[in-house]
């Protein structure tokens, strides 16, 4: 492989695992508060890009129950891009009421919400394509307005092209991870999500409302995940309800790797799948699905706590 | 913990399998006849529904991720409906679409086949979406000796699975090289071919291997190979790595998203050569995928919009007033399976009034009625090989023409 090669794979990667990285940082974020794991984050992730494309376009698209409907009011795409991420944090929230509290209370077994949140998810997505059919949708060609398609990282005579909206979202991935990691650290509110996820019940003596900071945690988390969804559609369109669906397997493989729980192991995991991903050779660039997760048994086998986290302690 | 991250994984696993829809199967084979349980019950009951109408069958997906092409074949096969019902049904008695859905497994085409046989009791069946769905489900059907007309199945070996199995879908071996001669006569100086297909899906695999043994035959060199999945969204590592072997021609086997997806990071990243669609491509939907970057896509096309016929320009404007869009060549195909089973309900009719027939004996006659006849559809004129292929003549290069606000779009007819 020549360097010109190298360093092209090796910028895809990077673009590519910013996206697994930004996907992934609100999958961990609820496990590192609740040790659990959200399958329907790959629901609302799909769901901030509809919200967005709505927003923008005034309108549902053109298949489904709302087919044709409008709205009164056709945003820029920053403006319906935070306004999507809201809503989507919202679904979360009232996902979180609906589908985790009330198991949470019962004190049910981890698996079993699991299971609930894949059913919220599957109900999701099949209500997104009830009501907006399961046709591609695609963001406006100025979402960006003139950013050119692609930016050239190498010399004319041998260009390195990214595509530009890749950069963006690997910059935007890299801010998201900035304020999520002074938020938690440096924060009342995120001191108090630290506490909450080292010993609920000590946190509850301390006089921190558990359910309040719950509430919170998954309103970030699908607020970072309808951030992403945005982010994504913006650079690969909304590919069907189904959307979602592929990368948040690929999240778990993210968080898996990078140590369940942890924020810089999420940005870590995500880097390092993108980079394997984009260094598969061309002949089984079919199986790049194979390689993240392999990478994930192994990971499992061999470091179970990932390549950031804490290793687990069975108290006895 | 580890054991539930274990668990979990296991879960997922699963999930992933459930959730993937039109994953893996070669199908290549169709399947024994053991693997499913069929029954084949003699029915004398009459042949229509307690309205008086006639029950026609159709078995698409209208969930998974193979809902889009499912969705487009059900409003073909419903403008069909209305359509001829409004000029009398079959001769008099209207006909009625009894719909399953197949979503995107073999399982579920299954399901969807044994309820229309054994509970809807149906004529015939138009469907299923996919054909490794169809080797899987048309057995079921032939064992029951119900007539199947695949409208959206093209990979090779679909018609020899059974005597009551045919398709209104031209098999790719012959629409896709079409496509190539089109790219050649645009640009002769083409020498160097870049192929994508996507590798899990037994339509595309099976429309590649036309693709690549076209090339070949054309005296071009295949520089690359590259696969992907029909669930991908990012292409840069394939697209690099192709772009950096300079072809002159991209040629492209997926479906529309993942298809248009390709497209437009191929193009954003500087490639400005001539790109093939196949037939995966060839749905308006792929439109609002790529929007402005697909311009210039050409793609060989067993349904052309623009066909002069007089149904297909009832039909064409039907759709158009619904949808505000051309219609899709599934579409189209799905229209064209609905019109044969009337046309060859009301020859039949006109030997042996059909409401008189018992069930099994209409569903073997009118198969056999199917296979004999010909019919002018949306798709020009068509008929079958006895061995139920279909026959048709015309067939298109379309290129994709967008609009100045690279929003809208249309397949232009090359002539």
């Amino acid at each position: 492989m020549d360097i010109t090669l190298f360093l092209q794979q090796f910028l895809n990667g990077l673009s590519i695992g910013s996206i697994y990285a930004i996907f992934a940082l609100g999958y961990t974020l609820v496990y590192s508060i609740l040790g659990i794991i959200n399958l329907a984050h790959g629901a609302i992730f799909t769901l901030g890009a509809y919200f967005t494309y709505a927003l923008m376009g005034g309108n549902f698209g053109f298949n489904g129950l709302l087919a044709n409907a409008t709205l009164p009011i056709k945003l820029p795409f920053a403006i319906a891009l935070i306004l999507a991420s809201t809503l989507a944090g919202l679904v979360g929230v009232v996902m979180e009421r609906v589908a985790f509290q009330p198991l949470r209370r019962q004190g049910s077994d981890p698996l079993l919400t699991v299971v609930s949140s894949l059913g919220v998810g599957v109900v999701i997505v099949n209500l997104i394509q009830y009501l907006v059919g399961a046709e591609s949708y695609t963001y406006p060609a100025n979402t960006y307005g003139n950013l050119p398609p692609a930016i050239n990282f190498g010399t004319p005579e041998n260009p390195i092209p990214i595509r530009s909206v890749q950069v963006v979202i690997f910059a935007v991935s890299v801010v998201i991870v900035a304020i999520l990691t002074y938020f938690i650290n440096r924060t009342k509110y995120g001191k108090a999500m630290q506490a909450i996820a080292e010993d609920p019940t000590t946190a509850s003596l301390l006089g921190i409302n558990s359910d309040r900071f719950i509430i919170l945690t998954f309103f970030i988390s699908s607020f970072l995940a309808g951030l992403a969804g945005t982010l994504v559609a913006s650079s690969v369109s909304i590919a069907g309800p189904y959307f979602g669906i592929a990368f948040g397997l690929r999240g778990l493989a993210v968080i898996v790797l990078g140590g369940l729980g942890s924020i810089p192991g999420a940005v870590v995991g995500g880097l390092v799948i993108g980079l394997v991903e984009a260094f598969v050779p061309s002949e089984f660039s079919g199986y790049k699905d194979a390689v993240a997760f392999g990478i994930l048994f192994i990971m499992l086998l061999v470091r179970p706590q990932g390549l950031l986290g804490r290793r687990f302690i069975q108290k006895v | 913990m580890n054991n539930a991250i274990a668990q979990t994984t296991a879960l997922l696993s699963t999930c992933a399998l459930l959730l993937t829809g039109c994953g893996g199967g070669g199908g290549s084979v169709a399947n024994s006849s053991d693997s499913t349980t069929n029954n084949t019950t003699t029915n004398t009951t009459q042949t229509s529904t307690t309205s008086g109408a006639i029950p026609i069958g159709i078995a698409l997906a209208q969930t998974s991720n193979v809902a889009l092409l499912g969705q487009e074949g059900f409003v073909g096969a419903r403008i069909a409906e209305k359509y001829f019902n409004s000029k009398g049904g079959i001769n008099g008695t209207p006909i009625k679409l009894v719909t399953q859905d197949t979503s995107g497994d073999e399982a579920g085409a299954i399901n969807a086949f044994q309820t229309l046989i054994n509970k809807d009791k149906v004529v015939g069946i138009v469907g299923p979406t996919l054909s490794q769905q169809a080797f899987s489900a048309d057995p079921i059907a032939e064992r029951a000796k119900v007539p199947v007309i695949g409208a959206s199945n093209t990979a090779n070996g679909i018609p020899e699975i059974g005597d009551y199995v045919a398709r209104v879908s031209a098999p790719v071996s012959i629409v896709a090289p079409n496509s190539l001669k089109a790219a050649l006569k645009q640009n002769p100086q083409i020498k160097k071919v870049a192929v994508f297909y996507a590798q899990n899906d037994a339509f595309n695999k099976s429309e590649t291997e036309i693709f690549q043994k076209a090339v070949k035959e054309q005296g071009l060199e295949l520089v690359t190979v590259q696969k992907f999945q029909t669930t991908d969204t990012d292409f840069q590592a394939q697209a690099t790595n192709a772009l950096n072997l300079k072809p002159d021609l991209v040629i492209i086997s997926g479906l529309a998203a993942d298809g248009g997806n390709l497209v437009r990071q191929l193009r954003e990243l500087g490639y400005k050569g001539i790109i093939i669609g196949g037939n995966g491509l060839n749905t308006p939907n792929v439109l609002s995928v790529c929007k402005a970057l697909c311009d210039g896509v050409l793609i060989a096309q067993a349904y052309s919009p623009e066909y002069p016929g007089e149904i297909n320009k009832v039909f064409r404007q039907t759709y158009i007033e619904q949808y505000k869009k051309e219609p899709a060549q599934f579409t189209g195909q799905a229209f064209a399976a609905v019109q044969v089973y009337v046309e060859a309900l009301k020859e039949l009719d006109k030997k042996t009034k059909i409401s008189t027939l018992p069930l099994d004996k209409l569903r073997t006659e009118l198969n056999k009625q199917i296979l004999a006849g010909k019919y002018d559809t949306p798709l020009g004129e068509i008929a079958f090989t006895p061995v139920g292929d279909v026959i048709q003549k015309e067939f298109y290069v379309a290129q994709i023409k967008m609009d100045k606000d690279g929003n809208t779009g249309k397949f232009v007819f090359i002539k």
